[in-house]
Order: C-alpha cells, then structure tokens, then sequence
C-alpha cells in the first residue's frame, strides 16, 4: 500500500488520434515540476501517476500549476485481492467525516470478482456501519469515495482542481514583452496556458533602474516558470536607445518610439528563440502608449502576431488574475521600470504612423539594435 | 577602490568587534544567568561590556538595559514608560522621529494618551520656539532624537530638557541616540533625559544588539516578559557575542573619530558644492553646532537620487537615497518634507554617511564621480 498522486487532465480528453502526442508533453511537463522532490512520474493505463514524494501537499501544490492538469487526486494504492483490507481502508478515510456521502467504484478489470454496484453497496454498508455522522446521497453527496479497480485498486476521496490549459509546448513558442509591471506576467501566463512554451524579453535601463528591478523580474519570471516549465529571459541594454530618442526625437512620440523599438527587439529575440509571435500585456486605453491608435503605430514595425490576452480588461480584473496566479506581491514592490523613466508628460494619444517614422528618423536604427542586440544577457529560471 | 559612504544604514564590524565576539562564541559561550564559573566568568565580562557603553556617554551609576535593536530600546523607552501612567495626556514626538519611534503612535494612542508631533525648522532642527507654546503641564512625555538620520541635524536636547523643568517637570524626556551615540557628544548625567537608546551596528560592532540607559530613579515596565533576564526588565537569554562585540567596539572607536569625520564631511560638501554650483544642502550647514559630523544628505537636481544612486554604485560608491530603512518603500522622505523641501527637491536628495576611516583620497573620488556621472545624467531627465 502507498500514497500518490492520481492527476486528471482536461482539454487534451478531447484530442483525437494526436492525443499521445499532448499526454507525452504533460507527463514530460509534470515530471519536469517535481524532479527535484525526487518523485517517480509516469503513464499507464490512460493515467498520470506520481509517488515518491515526502511532503504530499508540496508535490500537490506543484502539479496543480502543471498547465494541462485538471485535477489531483490524493490516492491510496493497494493490492485489490485482499477486499477486507480494501474494506478496511475504506472505512479509515471516510472516518470523521459528516454529512452526505457516496461510493463511486469503477472495475475496468472486468475480471474482478465483484461488479461495481456490488463494491458500491459493500463499501457504502461498512461505511454506514462505522461513521455514525455520515448518510448516503447518491445525487448530491458532500463527500464521494472513488474506488477504481485496475491492476491494483486506488481509493480516493479528496479532488483538488488544478489551472487546466494544455501542456505547455504543444503549441508553439512566443515571446513575452516581461517589464516587471501587473499586466505582462498575467499575460505571459495566459498564453503559456494555451499550452505555449515562452520566453520573456526585458528591456533594462541601468543607472535609471536598478539590479533590484532586473531581479525583481527574474524573480516574476521564476513564478511563471512554474507554470511554464522554464523560462529563457533575454535581458536588453536600453539606456542608449532612450537617451537616444530622449535627445533627437519629438516628445510627445517618446514613448511610442521606445515601444517601437521594444518592439523590433523583441522581434528579434523572438527569432532567436524560434518563436513565432509576441505577447504583450497591454490593454486598450490604459495609457497613452495603449490607445488603439498607439497598439496600430507599434504593431506596424513588425510581422509576428502580437498576442494582446489582457487586451479588454480593466486594471482590476488583471489584479485579480495576478493575485490568484501569485505574481501581484512581487509586481507591485516599487522598484522603476524602464517605461516610466523618460516618460513626456504630454505624450500622443491619437499619433500618427507617418509621424512616428518621421520622428524616429533621426536615429541610427540598426546600429542602436545592433548594439542591444550585442548587450543581451540571457538568464534561465 | 570600493567606498562604502552609507554608514548610517550600517557600518562595517570593526576587528575589535569581531574578535569579541569570536571569544564569546568559542571561550564564553556559557548562559551568564548560571552558578558555575565559566558562567560567572561570562557574567563578569557582560557587566563590563555595560560599564564600557555607560562610560561612553558619561551614564555610569545608570541603568543600561542590552536590547536586540535600536527599536526596542525605543519601543521600551516609550511603551514601558507610559504602561505605568494611568493619567491620560499629551505625547510630543518630533516631526522627523525614525520609524522606531514615530510607529509607537498608534500604540500610545491606544493607552488613552494624545500624540502631536513637534515641528523642525528649514534646516531639520527642533523649533524651540513653536515647542515651547506647544507645552503644557499635560505632557507625559517628549521623544526626540539626538541626531536626525538623514539630515544629521543635532537636535537641541539640552534646551529642551530645560523647557521640560520649566513647564512640565512630570513629563519624561526620551531621546533615540541611535545616529548620535559616539559620534556627538553627549553627557548623560544631569542631561534630564529619562532614556537613551543606542544601536551596536552603526558603531561597528553586530546587528542585532542595542541599549537602552534609563536613569536610575526610573522603572520602565517590561515589554517582554520571560525569564527575567536583565533584571526582569528585558527577558531573553543575553546575546554575549552581540553584547561582548558592542562594548570592544565602544572601546575601539577612535576618540578623534568625531573631528576627523567632520572634516572629511566639510571636504565633500567643499568639493561637491565647487563641482555642481547647483547643489543644494539638506539640512544645517557643517561645521555648525546643529551639524552632525558624519550625514550629509544633498540634493542633486534634477537628477533623482534612485538614478545617481545606481551611477555610483555601478563605480563602487555606495550612499543612500534618503534614509536606507525606508528606501525600499518609494515614499518620499518625512523629514525633508517637514523642513520645506519640494517633492522635487526630495526626490533628489542623496545622504553620504561617513565613518572615522573615510580618507580625503575617498572624498575626492567620490566628489570626481558623482561630477561625471551628473555630468552624464543631468542631461537625459524626465522633462
């Protein structure tokens, strides 16, 4: 007899004669999240199985941010001849419960002495027998236990929903437009949930930001690695570009020009990365930069798709998402990001492509990204 | 060459200090509260330890009660003080207080009594005049510090304790000696202050040691409640390598410590104001009385400190935006605020901390760097 972990994956039910490839990813994405608890991950019989754990909840905490899990079920595994033992077991994990319950056997061993409604019945009498707070409901229980006899019999009462999504890798890479602020990390994640491997681009503006603000987002970026199975962070010398646009181009394009250029480096990196688009986490309106017009004027400078998933929210719903993904506490320490450094104070709301290029002319393009380009550090979390 | 000029955030542990407490970890590790005599023998050199930091400020025959950090020798000053007066009435808390003690307001509010605060001048200096029409015989207690964090502004303690005899006898002086002790002068005896609270990492012995001298007419009530250590009035078994390390750093620090830090302080204001005619000084001019020998905070405009504070760093000068304890809070500074200065002004002011080591090759390469790196900066700012 021993515990583990019985995972159940979602959407990936629904693939047809691909579906070995997704359930290879997840089980690769899984056993990746608890290596170094020295758990053993495997596949069998339509399942994903994990054991050897010593802190059961930490490895749970762990597969649950498994994107593509449903749900984990803590299970006990036990030998299925022995039914007065199975009986037993039974009975110890309903103890001490109240309210309403039910037994839920599934005997895919066909060969299995007792059908299902027999298990249901036997182990739903002794249960009724030992735990004096417990009645039977068979439509609405508050407790159900699961017994599913296989080669050997699993029970388990206890269904811990997981983040869902599909494995990351299944479907390609991007590469995330990281700036340390609430809205990237969330879109970051909500891409990665759609079962994308991502990377994440910074742009980093010393002496005007800080190593605590270059750590603060590595540190985001090992919070979305969670999830996202690693992340390769590409962190890009910005402060020549800047004081580069700072000087020579117009103020009130300022910004619009930096995003610009984020953009084209980006874009770059993303190339590198063989990924095939980039995510940002703007959403329409929130700032200047963020206007529709703004969106179109830095879209223009590259040929990826640009994945905006924060796109129609408003600040608060992309809070509660970064609270409930555990990236909030750390967006919001106050160190400066690269973005509010030279920021106009009456910049474009409705800007103009023509003008953006006209104002942009001055600089040394190529050179400027040729010199970011040179400058990356690259970190993986 | 590394120049470490935030020396009011911490300081480096001196060799005295070090070997104290290596001692005590490897020779007297035993409890001092026990009967036997390696025990005795600890007890022994903890109650010199004592002596050496009551000598320091002329305190001897004075209680000094050995605390975990300068804020709880403030936390026990003030809470332990009021615990004991059931008469609700006012508490005076200067403008520019350290969170140490200006966070004790909620709490003293709590035990019934009203807290206002007393306002500084331009140059962060206690008002005595506005101080004065503000007391009354309802004063329970006055705190302020001996030297401002940021400002290095010497507070006038001597005329306040006069003011105190005058209009409200009752009324207990506490003063946070934490920036001040070894580096101002102080004479505890017949000062009329009640408590001094004092911190061993600012003075180059180990973090997590402090004191609190309380006159000896005075009881305090505990805070801490437990083995009754310190005479029951800090429970906890006594950190020796911490204690042992305070009083050979009390010892080790240089007497001319003081005189040599002011000058190195006159010689970086000098060269700092020749480099950048637009620098303005926070706080009282050094070399004043009012001016502690070892803070100088300035403001650089228009370049923001956070930025000039990265600059220096990325060539090896550490200094401080404002104050370091509060720094990770992106708040603009109280007390320059409470002296006047615009947000602006503020959010550009930097705060050098000297220690007696700093040398005039030190001053001049941080007054070289920070030329250039305004230079360089000063060009590219938020329009």
């Amino acid at each position: 007899m021993r515990e583990l972990l019985l995972v159940r994956y979602g959407e990936i039910f629904l693939k047809g004669l691909n579906r070995p490839f997704f359930m290879r990813a997840l089980v690769k994405n899984v056993r990746e999240s608890v290596k170094d608890m020295g758990a053993d991950v495997w596949l069998h019989d339509g399942r994903i199985f994990v054991a050897g754990f010593e802190d059961l909840e930490a490895c749970m905490a762990r597969v649950t941010k498994v994107f593509g899990v449903h749900s984990v079920c803590p299970a006990i595994e036990m030998e299925k001849e022995d039914f007065e033992a199975v009986a037993k077991q039974a009975v110890s994990m309903m103890a001490g419960l109240r309210g309403t319950f039910k037994v839920s056997a599934r005997r895919s061993d066909k060969r299995y002495p007792m059908d299902s409604p027999a298990i249901n019945e036997e182990l739903g009498g002794r249960i009724l027998d030992a735990c004096p707070d417990l009645r039977v409901d068979i439509h609405h229980p508050d407790h159900a236990l699961n017994v599913e006899i296989r080669d050997m019999c699993y029970l388990y009462v206890r269904v811990v929903p997981a983040v869902g999504g599909m494995p990351v890798g299944t479907n390609g890479k991007a590469a995330l437009l990281l700036s340390g602020g609430i809205d990237s990390p969330v879109a970051g994640w909500m891409i990665a949930k759609r079962g994308v491997k991502i990377c994440a681009v910074h742009f980093h503006s010393y002496p005007y930001t800080s190593d605590r603000a270059k750590e603060k987002v590595l540190e985001l970026a090992r919070l979305l690695s969670e999830s996202c199975c690693g992340i390769r962070v590409y962190i890009v010398p910005f402060t020549h570009i800047q004081m580069e646009i700072h000087t020579k181009c117009p103020d009130d394009y300022g910004t619009l020009i930096m995003r610009r250029y984020m953009m084209r480096i980006a874009e770059r990196c993303a190339k590198l990365e063989k990924a095939q688009a980039l995510i940002t986490g703007e959403s329409i309106g929130q700032v200047a930069s963020q206007t529709m017009e703004a969106l179109g004027v830095t879209d223009s400078v590259v040929s990826m798709p640009v994945f905006r998933p924060v796109i129609g929210f408003d600040k608060a719903e992309i809070m509660e998402t970064a609270r409930r993904i555990g990236t909030l506490e750390t967006s919001e320490l106050p160190y400066e990001d690269c973005c509010t450094v030279f920021t106009p104070r009456h910049p474009a709301t409705h800007p103009r492509l023509d003008r953006a290029v006209e104002g942009e002319s001055p600089l040394d393009m190529d050179a400027l990204i040729e010199e970011a380009m040179q400058g990356i550090e690259i970190v993986e979390v | 060459m590394e120049i470490y000029l935030d020396n009011s955030a911490t300081t480096k542990p001196c060799e005295a200090a070090i070997v104290a407490a290596e001692d005590a970890m490897r020779v007297h590790w035993h409890n001092p509260s026990a009967l036997y005599k390696p025990a005795m023998e600890a007890e022994k050199l903890l109650n010199q330890a004592r002596e050496t930091c009551l000598r320091a400020v002329q305190a001897t025959g004075n209680r000094l009660v050995f605390t975990g950090s300068g804020t709880e020798a403030d936390n026990l000053a003030i809470l332990g003080h009021l615990k004991g007066i059931r008469k609700p009435g006012r508490v005076l808390i200067s403008q520019v207080e350290h969170p140490a003690v200006a966070a004790c307001a909620q709490e003293i509010e709590r035990m019934g009594h009203r807290v206002e605060s007393i306002a500084v001048d331009s140059r962060g200096v206690i008002d005595l005049g506005k101080l004065e029409a503000q007391m009354d015989g309802n004063v329970r207690m006055l705190c302020v510090m001996q030297v401002n964090n940021e400002t290095g502004a010497v507070m006038p303690l001597r005329e306040i304790a006069a003011l105190r005899d005058r209009i409200c006898p009752d009324a207990a002086l506490h003063v946070d000696g934490v920036q001040g002790f070894l580096r101002v002068p102080l004479r505890f005896n017949g000062s009329g202050i009640q408590s001094y609270a004092f911190s061993g990492h600012k003075i180059h012995a180990l973090k997590g040691v402090a004191g609190l001298i309380v006159r000896r007419d005075v009881r305090l009530s505990p805070i801490q409640f437990g083995g009754g250590q310190e005479d029951g009035w800090r429970s906890g078994t006594e950190n020796m390598p911490g204690i042992l390390a305070l009083g050979a750093a009390v010892e080790a620090f240089p007497a001319d410590g003081a005189a040599r830090m002011s000058e190195m302080k006159q010689r970086l204001w000098d060269g700092l104001r020749a480099a950048i005619p637009s620098a303005e000084l926070n706080g009282p001019e050094p070399g004043s009385p009012e001016s502690a020998p070892h803070i100088l905070n300035v403001s650089l405009q228009p370049v923001r400190s956070q930025t000039m504070l990265f600059a220096l760093e990325g060539e090896g000068v550490y200094v401080s935006a404002g104050s370091a304890c509060a720094s990770h809070k992106q708040k603009v500074s109280a007390a320059l605020t409470a002296m006047g200065c615009s947000t602006r002004r503020a959010d550009c002011a930097l705060r050098f901390s000297l220690c007696p080591d700093i040398t005039p090759e030190m001053i001049d390469q941080t007054v070289e760097t920070v030329k250039r790196q305004y230079g360089l900066l000063s060009a590219y700012v938020r329009r």
